[in-house]
């Protein structure tokens, strides 16, 4: 059970530092469309925001995610995301590349003004909705690698409150807007998500809806 | 998973969850570029938060107050009403919008450069997407990292950012790349108060009666705020269209440098002094020393008047408006403004400021003496009450008059404190379009292009140091940016 103590239980589930928040008190407050405001607006500007912020701490630790250190994009003990290339094809690669494609694809998307409009008079496409869809699943499996493959290196930078309300902030705002396959948090059975264990018991805790 | 190099044990004690871990952390295995970053990436994500739920809370109060202005309004239509919600949605939808736009100096074009100050300049700057016009300040983050001034950028930045006060010039944007910090603020078409002087020479009391009030307003709200302006001089002195002004420029100019750092005044002080000393003079001991060149008082504020705009521009700054307590390292408050309206009001009716000099540092001295220099000239006739109200502003922190007691002096008999922004002002620009800077010198001034920014690599560090910096308003009244 997730309840006792084993030498195989991720160090953020164990306490203090599944406690650490740097944000207390409920999501709702920040998560929440503001009332008359345009739905995609408001998430454009929080998906830009959990970008933005997500990139910081990934930078923080690029020293520590590398090729050698990270082969795979591990997000569980048996879980290697693949990234699908342009032929369509799945493929493995390092973390490290991973995320940077990740990233890069992801800034190219705000960078345009098609996608992202920032303009004046320009309206966002009909596709935004699922193109946000897809960017929340990539930025999911970022938190995840991060989660299970550097956490140490969060801790020992005294970083553990800020990541955990960010992610917390996270997983609240894509359960809102309907942003998050619930397999995508959890993962499959005989390969979970680590972090899926992090949102069960943060539900429990009551720092997020459940 | 282990964690490795690091030692995490679980813990046997009894007041602990069965799972609490004792972890020892290190940043030993890290560069220093690393630790840097996650330092960063905290206080970056603190600000964040702070920020993101005192927006939540601001746009609730909008909303809630809208809605209940609306309630109470019988004779509106419903339809109406909700058009009016819907416009309310709109306008915040554009600001959540505008904090995703990184706004860039290729978002503005440069009309004209219409001032200078001691980090930058001063444009007239039109957006491109919308066509909006708008005044932008840009600072030297090196020049205000080297002179120190970061706190000062800040409480700038702060007053323009939190006070929506007509009064105030209002600040809609500020953003930054590694080089330059940029303010893009409402643009004030009727130039500064210094230009007029210099265009005038003397105002009529009645019409120094309009500005000095409307001063005492401008100040009295910049006090209200928590802050004390320190550089009221006539080029903060701004002119909106209708001819009614508002205060800029607040704790950039080198003399906030100044009056933050006494020693340089001191410097100054004893430079001054060093060129009499009798060591200097026995150096010196050449015929042509021993004639002393005295000019006369007209010579002296003809020079005075020929140098004035050039001393705005410089990083020496003019020293002509600041009370004595402040480099006299006696510490202050905010009745060191009050000085300086004495002796901007001094400048309105005499055409030159009560110390002006030929060199700064003997302006310097004679506002340290100012018992002994504070002269009212022969040929200029002032009221009684006018002359009164200047030496009551102009004398010793303890005997200043406050801000009530300003407004009770005879000199401003008749003014109607509640509606002057209302009334109509002396001198209402004649603007031919929205871009009209006929207001300004901008012959006098170098327009050239606005310098692209080139990346830098130590610009991390120096954007910690202006971290949050960046702001965008907020605008009700305005149109979207
Ligand atoms: N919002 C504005 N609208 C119109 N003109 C402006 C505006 N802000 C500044 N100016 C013009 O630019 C000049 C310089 O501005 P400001 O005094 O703010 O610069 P500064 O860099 O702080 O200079 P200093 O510190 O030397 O006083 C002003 O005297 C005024 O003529």
């Amino acid at each position: 059970s997730p309840a006792s103590p084993s030498p195989s239980k991720p160090l953020y589930l164990c306490s203090p530092f599944v406690e650490a928040a740097l944000v207390k008190g409920n999501f709702k407050t920040i998560v929440v469309l503001p009332k008359y405001v345009d739905i995609m607006e408001w998430v454009a500007v929080n998906v830009f925001d959990f970008y933005t912020n997500l990139n910081e701490f990934y930078g923080v630790i690029t020293e520590c995610c590398t090729q050698q250190s990270c082969p795979t994009m591990s997000a569980g003990p048996n879980l290697n995301h693949t990234w699908i290339n342009q032929d369509r094809k799945s493929v493995h690669l390092a973390a490290p590349t991973y995320i940077d494609y990740v990233m890069t694809w992801v800034q190219n998307l705000i960078d345009d003004e098609n996608v992202f409009p920032t303009k004046s008079g320009h309206d966002f496409p009909q596709s935004f909705p699922s193109t946000i869809k897809h960017v929340y699943r990539q930025l999911l499996r970022v938190f995840a690698h991060i989660y299970h493959a550097h956490y140490p290196q969060i801790l020992h930078l005294r970083s553990e409150p800020h990541f955990n309300s960010l992610f917390a902030h996270f997983l609240a705002f894509g359960r809102e807007y309907e942003l998050l396959d619930i397999k995508d948090v959890k993962g499959a059975a005989n390969a979970p998500v680590g972090t899926g264990m992090l949102w069960e018991k943060w539900k429990e805790m009551g720092i997020l809806d459940a | 998973m282990q964690p490795s190099g690091s030692r995490a044990s679980v813990s046997s004690n009894r007041d602990k969850p069965a799972d609490y871990v004792y972890f020892e952390r290190t940043s030993a295995g890290f560069s220093e570029a690393a630790v840097h970053r996650a330092k960063a990436a905290q206080l970056k994500l603190e600000h964040y938060y702070k920020v993101a739920v005192d927006a939540a809370i601001e746009r609730n109060t909008r909303r809630v107050e809208q809605e209940r202005k609306l309630q109470a309004d019988v004779m509106m239509s419903e339809e109406r009403k909700q058009r009016q919600l819907l416009q309310l949605g709109k306008k915040e939808s554009t600001f959540l919008r505008l904090r995703r736009t990184r706004l860039g100096l290729d978002d503005f074009r440069t009309v004209k450069v219409i001032g200078k100050g001691a980090f930058g300049e001063v444009r007239l700057v039109q957006k491109t997407d919308t066509g909006k016009i708008y005044a932008m300040k840009t600072l030297k983050k090196e020049e205000m990292l080297k002179k120190d001034q970061l706190a000062h950028v800040r409480a700038e930045r702060d007053v323009l950012a939190e006070s929506d006060s007509a009064w105030v010039v209002q600040l809609f944007y500020s953003f930054q790349d590694a080089q330059t910090l940029y303010l893009i603020m409402e643009f004030l078409p009727g130039g500064d108060l210094m230009t007029m002087l210099i265009k005038y020479d003397t105002f009529s009391e009645d019409v120094t009666r309009f500005y000095m009030a409307e001063c005492v307003l401008a100040i009295e709200a910049v006090h209200k705020l928590g802050f004390i302006h320190r550089d009221i001089k006539p080029d903060n002195i701004l002119i909106d269209k209708d001819g009614h002004i508002k205060l800029s420029d607040f704790g950039l100019s080198t003399g906030f440098h100044k009056q933050h750092d006494s020693s340089y005044y001191q410097k100054l002080l004893e430079s001054g002094n060093a060129a009499q000393s009798p060591a200097a003079a026995a150096r010196n001991s050449v015929m042509v020393n021993a004639i002393h060149l005295t000019m006369t008082s007209k010579d002296q504020i003809a020079t005075w008047k020929a140098n004035r705009r050039k001393l705005a521009y410089s990083t020496v700054g003019t020293p002509d408006y600041i009370a004595p307590e402040i480099f006299q390292q006696k510490g202050y408050g905010n009745e060191c403004d009050w000085w300086s309206l004495g002796a901007i009001m001094f400048e309105c009716l005499v055409g030159y400021p009560p110390f002006c000099s030929e060199s700064t540092h003997e302006t310097y001295q004679k506002i340290i003496q100012w018992q002994y220099h504070l002269l009212f000239p022969d040929d200029v006739h002032l009221s009684r009450e006018a002359e009164d109200l200047v030496r009551r502003l102009i004398t010793s922190q303890d005997r200043r008059l406050n801000v009530d007691q300003i407004k009770k002096h005879p000199f401003f008999y008749g003014v109607d404190w509640d509606v002057l922004r209302r009334i109509d002002a002396p001198f209402v620009p004649h603007l031919r379009s929205i871009t009209d800077t006929s207001y300004f010198p901008t012959d006098e001034i170098e327009q050239a292009p606005a310098e692209a920014p080139v990346a830098d690599a130590n610009g991390a560090q120096k954007d910690l140091a202006f971290l949050g910096y960046t702001f965008k308003r907020f605008t009700i009244s305005s149109q979207a940016f």
